[in-house]
């Protein structure tokens, strides 16, 4: 066991979690004891994305909720930056709009989607809508709250240099704020694919979250598993590479400042 | 770069006052030690200087004056106590920042960088960040930063007081030999008597709450100075006993 890299240990983890799956659910002969048309067997559920994948629904169904969280995403980044910077510098604005903005940071941004839905319809721009609202209160509150906590050291050093308002802008103010955003980007990018899925189980006419609702409605469990199963892969590939992306970008933070 | 002190008192918002009828003046090309007890307002002081009080916070009386001008236009150089480089750049870019900000040539600033980062011995950590080097050289990046743009006159609050004793020494050295070489006007802020003594042409002693100029002490000791052999010399101690008479008095906590 000692021998074993991390990596081997946690792909033996994996695939231990998944043949007791298996077996619980009556694969290899065994008693089942979760009935398969409540939980999936996993060697079904595989075989069901497989022909899901042949259907050509699959590459359909998640192109349009990449596209969908990716669009919600960058826009909701874009706004969040420019509202957080804005408020961030006009203080007795952020000030009186503060309670607004934070009983909107309270709602569970999800709740939206019926409205939104009412708004844009069942085409890709409610789903656009709901992964930009998710994601822009995240950068929203970090950019704006990382503006207020510029460290006034940093600013009275460099103002002692002779420093005039754009360039402490330029040097203090925006390399910290962007720290702050950057550390958010992990916790945006899976807030964005899950505003996207949830705005499709609400109403859509494709994507992973409309074909899941839609399994699930007519006890297709098989397949229902198989999406839940794609959403974790993507999920995961997405957040590890936006990890990659935040980690090169805040190489300069001594390694205990960062959240894994 | 000459600086005028007249008469300068600082009360804070609150009704403490921290300096009472403080007149120095320093001759450009000198360097000056602020000598006191903690608490006794010499920081404030050169706050003040620098143009960095908050008038919200303060009010200041008497007259400060740069070669004759009032501060902030005026190139000055700050060294903190506490590490104020910033953590997203490189050594090489800290030293960068104040000559970008003073608008300095690119190929300049590569050159003054070369220079400099070998003057402190940092040569092969010019693309480590803050946080991968020690406290020390951490420090010296602070001097040369502030030395990088050529400021006129350098004001320093106790720069050194962070570090362990063989830094400190190190640091000292290296600092009285760029003095030596360019003479920039310095206020070196200090609570450490051989401190002060090692580095300063005169020693100016501040009593404790309300910071009074005591005494002012000339350092006669001849130039260039070495700190680790400084410390041996008969002189040395001469100065240290009588300087300490004068101070003594004011490190005692006072009858309640």
């Amino acid at each position: 066991m000692r021998t074993l890299s991390l990596a081997a240990r946690r792909l033996a983890f994996v695939a231990a979690l998944l043949l007791l799956w298996e077996a619980l659910t009556g694969g290899f002969g065994t008693p089942a004891v979760l009935d398969p048309i409540i939980v999936a067997r996993p060697s079904a559920a595989l075989r069901e994305l497989a022909r899901y994948s042949d259907s050509g629904l699959l590459v359909k169904d998640v192109t349009a909720t990449l596209e969908a969280a990716t669009i919600g995403l960058l826009l909701g980044i874009a706004g969040g930056v420019l509202f957080g910077l804005v408020l961030g510098y006009a203080r007795p604005v952020a000030e009186t709009v503060e309670p607004v903005l934070v009983a909107f940071n309270s709602l569970p941004r999800i709740a939206l989607a019926p409205v939104l839905i009412i708004a844009f319809g069942l085409g890709i721009a409610s789903k656009v809508f709901l992964a930009l609202f998710t994601v822009f209160f995240v950068i929203f509150f970090n950019t704006y709250l990382g503006i207020r906590s510029v460290d006034p050291e940093l600013v009275k050093a460099l103002r002692v240099m002779g420093a005039g308002r754009w360039q402490l802008a330029r040097y203090v103010v925006l390399p910290s704020v962007f720290a702050w955003i950057f550390a958010a980007l992990r916790t945006s990018v899976s807030f964005a694919l899950s505003g996207a899925v949830v705005g499709e189980f609400v109403g859509s006419t494709q994507g992973l979250g409309y074909r899941m609702v839609i399994s699930a409605g007519v006890l297709d469990t098989n397949r229902t598993y198989a999406i839940l199963l794609l959403l974790m892969t993507i999920a995961v590939i997405l957040v590890e590479v936006a990890k990659r992306v935040e980690d090169r970008l805040l190489r300069w933070r001594p390694a205990a400042q960062l959240i894994t | 770069m000459r600086i005028s002190i007249e008469g300068v008192g600082i009360v804070f918002r609150k009704g403490v006052r921290v300096l009472d009828g403080i007149s120095i003046d320093v001759a450009s090309g000198d360097f000056v030690a602020l000598l006191g007890p903690s608490g006794c307002g010499k920081s404030t002081l050169l706050n003040a200087v620098a143009g960095l009080l908050d008038p919200a916070e303060c009010s200041v009386e008497g007259r400060i004056a740069l070669d004759g001008g009032r501060s902030s236009a005026r190139r000055l150089g700050y060294v903190f106590q506490r590490d104020t480089l910033l953590p997203w750049r490189t050594l090489e870019e800290n030293i960068h920042v104040g000559m970008e900000i003073h608008g300095m040539p690119t190929a300049r600033r590569q050159q003054r960088t070369v220079e400099l980062i070998a003057l402190v011995g940092l040569q092969g950590f010019e693309r480590y960040y803050p946080h991968q080097v020690s406290g020390g050289m951490r420090q010296r990046v602070q001097l040369v930063r502030t030395l990088a743009y050529e400021p006129e006159a350098i004001l320093m609050d106790e720069p050194f007081g962070a570090l362990d004793a063989q830094n400190r020494m190190l640091l000292q050295a290296e600092l009285l030999r760029m003095w030596d070489r360019r003479r920039t006007t310095i206020v070196f802020v200090t609570h450490d008597l051989a401190e002060a003594i090692t580095l300063a042409q005169r020693v100016v002693v501040l009593s404790k709450r309300p910071g009074r100029v005591k005494r002012v002490f000339d350092i006669p000791l001849p130039s260039p100075r070495d700190p680790f052999e400084l410390r041996a010399s008969r002189q040395f101690a001469e100065l240290e006993t009588r300087i300490w008479a004068e101070l003594r008095d004011e490190f005692r906590v006072a009858p309640a």
